[in-house]
């Protein structure tokens, strides 16, 4: 069984413009030990499906309309709210994209990761500020028990993203959820993070979904990919095949557009058009407007998410084979 | 000998005044040719931005000069400074704030000919502004909309579209795709490309991520702390870099291939960027450089060719071509 298991997801909004459906029946399993990559770009889907495992979709206006998220055997849509708090930064655990937003501004941070250790009611060997200490040493911040007093602002922001990280992982979550946590960084920054997220990979047994539209963090990162477009799961694949083999057109035309700093290649290969407006989505496939292999059955059904080799899966009606 | 399109001498932009200003942008001195294409690049806080702002002269500048096309930008003022603006033209990062929401795309296209009467007569601005859409991949009836219509991808392109309209001889992209998707983003840096080469249009491009400029640049320059660190042609700078910085950032990049996780090596810089209110003595980079000495202290080290590689000026006594500089902290 895997730790935790996805299943036709569907969450929708209500908006000026009318009910736009964020995610469109959406299915992936996490293992042990195991970093999945959510890889999509802006309106695809990604964080609403991180704010549906956290119970943080906002309702009104927002709705979990069905499916299932089972973590660990238990159906996480049947639980109270109350029980959910419980799980949520104690056995699953977000870090946010956008540290100054998400840390208090008013509180020292030592204060706040110990509020960690509060909330649920945990009583670290050595004491909750020894832990904070530790964690603060860990994520490479000098003279911990100065800064454990000192505010966020006073910090850098990729120091404050590594705060972030320190809360996520101080009560050993089994599942870490990470929301393009590097997004904001500058590149050496972003080598930092990455540097600490893959030592956590390695110390722990945690499954970490990690949300990026970065193909470059993906390739460093991930174990396996889930690609999403329009709030559906269109492929997914272990990270070298996905590279190699792509399937599903939107995965090729992704790679294809992406500049490489280690090539020069003058011409990029776009892909054409821009992202469906979700109030409006094309009948069948979402991504038949832009695909250089639609036919007309692409615009009469929707293509599921169908096995296409061992352990990967693509919802294409024409799938690219390479030969 | 060819003049240059854009020569800046040992310009300077300090905020604030007293014993302490920040020094944003610090005695840099550069040129662009026509048709030529500078990418510059650096992280945040690095200056880029205080640098554009003070070439366009959208803010003053504390010392030194900067020539476009014989005319000193630095001392330009009223009719002189208004003719100017039609030479160098701006596309901005952000498409969401740098068109008026409430114009419509006819009015956002013809406003700098209403401003700059003689480029083009009123009974041509519906014609041209046909063209200059279609030029950037938008369409005629397009002119008839407003801005909240439009994808992030198809905004920047008006706003490149309204850069175009006094036909400008010097282009400045500050971050000009890094608002956009991946799948977008592709296009608005092919339509630039070509753009450039229609129009012999010189570009600054402006971006901290640096597999696009490997892709528009003809020339790249590095910025750290105020400062040009290193500078060269983009084969130079991307094959051989030679200052410690430019390796780190170089080296910093994700590649997009998952084969090379574990086996490339990574530079990861200790701490963080100096403030520029009190940089370090002698080279800025000092505090964070592997290679640093007591001669990095005392003396800051001169822009100036260093390493075999065709072009390039590193600014750093320790400069050494990349393949050999690994530091010994690298990860494997």
């Amino acid at each position: 069984m895997a730790l935790l298991e996805v299943e036709d997801l569907q969450v929708s909004f209500d908006t000026a413009s009318g009910r736009i459906f964020a995610l469109n029946g959406v299915s992936f399993s996490l293992e042990r030990g195991e970093v999945l990559a959510l890889l999509g770009e802006s309106g695809s889907g990604k964080s609403v499906t991180a704010s549906a495992i956290m119970d943080l979709v906002p309702n009104p206006p927002g709705a979990i309309d069905r499916g299932s998220i089972r973590f660990d055997g238990a159906e996480l849509l049947k639980l109270s709210r109350n029980e959910r708090r419980d799980l949520c930064g104690n056995r699953i655990a977000l870090i946010f994209q956008d540290a100054l937003a998400a840390l208090n501004p008013v509180y020292p941070v030592g204060w706040q990761i110990a509020e960690m250790y509060r909330i649920h009611g945990r009583n670290p060997e050595g004491g909750v500020e020894k832990a904070v200490i530790d964690l603060l040493t860990a994520i490479g911040i000098p003279d911990p028990e100065r800064r454990a007093r000192q505010y966020p602002h006073e910090f850098s922001g990729g120091m404050r993203q590594r705060i972030m990280i320190a809360m996520a992982v101080a009560l050993e979550p089994d599942v870490i959820i990470a929301d393009e946590p590097t997004t904001a960084l500058d590149v050496t920054i972003q080598a930092q993070v990455v540097d600490l997220l893959a030592t956590i990979r390695k110390r722990s047994d945690a499954g970490m979904i990690f949300i990026t539209h970065d193909l470059g963090v993906v390739a460093e990162l991930a174990d396996r990919v889930a690609v999403m477009y329009a709030g559906r799961i269109v492929e997914t694949a272990n990270v070298f095949e996905l590279f190699e083999d792509a399937r599903h057109p939107y995965s090729v035309g992704l790679l294809a557009s992406q500049p490489r700093v280690d090539t020069d290649e003058d011409e990029l290969v776009p892909i054409p058009g821009s992202a469906p407006n979700p109030v409006a989505l094309p009948s069948g496939c979402a991504f038949r407007t832009r695909c250089p292999r639609a036919e007309r059955l692409c615009a009469e059904v929707i293509p599921p998410l169908e096995t296409v080799g061992p352990g990967r899966q693509a919802a294409c009606h024409f799938p690219v084979l390479t030969a | 000998m060819n003049q240059p399109l854009l020569k800046v001498e040992n310009l300077s932009r300090h905020f604030g005044s007293g014993a302490t200003p920040v020094r944003a942008v610090d005695d840099v001195s550069f040129e662009i040719a026509r048709g030529e294409t500078l990418g510059l690049v650096g992280e945040s806080g690095c200056g880029k931005t205080s640098l554009v702002r003070t070439l366009l002269k959208l803010g003053p500048a504390t010392s030194g000069s900067a020539v476009l096309d014989g005319v000193e930008i630095t001392k330009a003022s009223g009719r002189e400074l208004h003719e100017l603006r039609r030479k160098m033209q701006v596309v901005f990062q952000d498409p969401y704030q740098s068109l008026n929401p409430r114009m419509r795309v006819d009015r956002l296209i013809s406003e700098p000919w209403a401003l700059h009467p003689g480029a083009v007569p009123k009974a041509r601005w519906q014609e041209e502004t046909v063209k200059l859409l279609e030029s950037v991949g938008l369409r005629a009836e397009h002119a008839d909309r407003y801005p909240s219509e439009f994808s992030g991808g198809q905004r920047q392109r008006l706003g490149i579209a309204r850069a175009l309209t006094l036909n400008p001889t010097l282009l400045v992209c500050d971050e000009p795709v890094s608002a956009l998707d991946v799948s977008v983003q592709a296009q608005v840096v092919n339509l630039l490309a070509r753009l450039r080469r229609e129009r012999n249009l010189a570009m600054l491009f402006v971006a901290h991520d640096l597999a696009v400029v490997r892709h528009v640049a003809d020339r790249v320059m590095v910025m750290y702390l105020g400062k040009i660190i290193e500078t060269g042609p983009k084969q130079s700078i991307f094959s051989a870099p030679a200052h410690p910085y430019t390796q780190a950032l170089m080296s910093a990049v994700p590649t997009p291939d998952p084969r090379l996780r574990g086996h490339r090596k990574r530079i990861v810089l200790q701490g963080d960027l100096p403030s520029p209110a009190n940089p370090p003595s002698g080279c800025r980079f000092r505090t964070r450089c592997w290679k640093a000495t007591s001669i990095c202290a005392e003396q800051e080290p001169g822009l100036t060719a260093r390493t075999a590689a065709p072009g390039l000026l590193t600014a750093c006594h320790h400069a050494e071509a990349a393949s050999n500089a690994m530091p010994a902290s690298s990860k494997g």
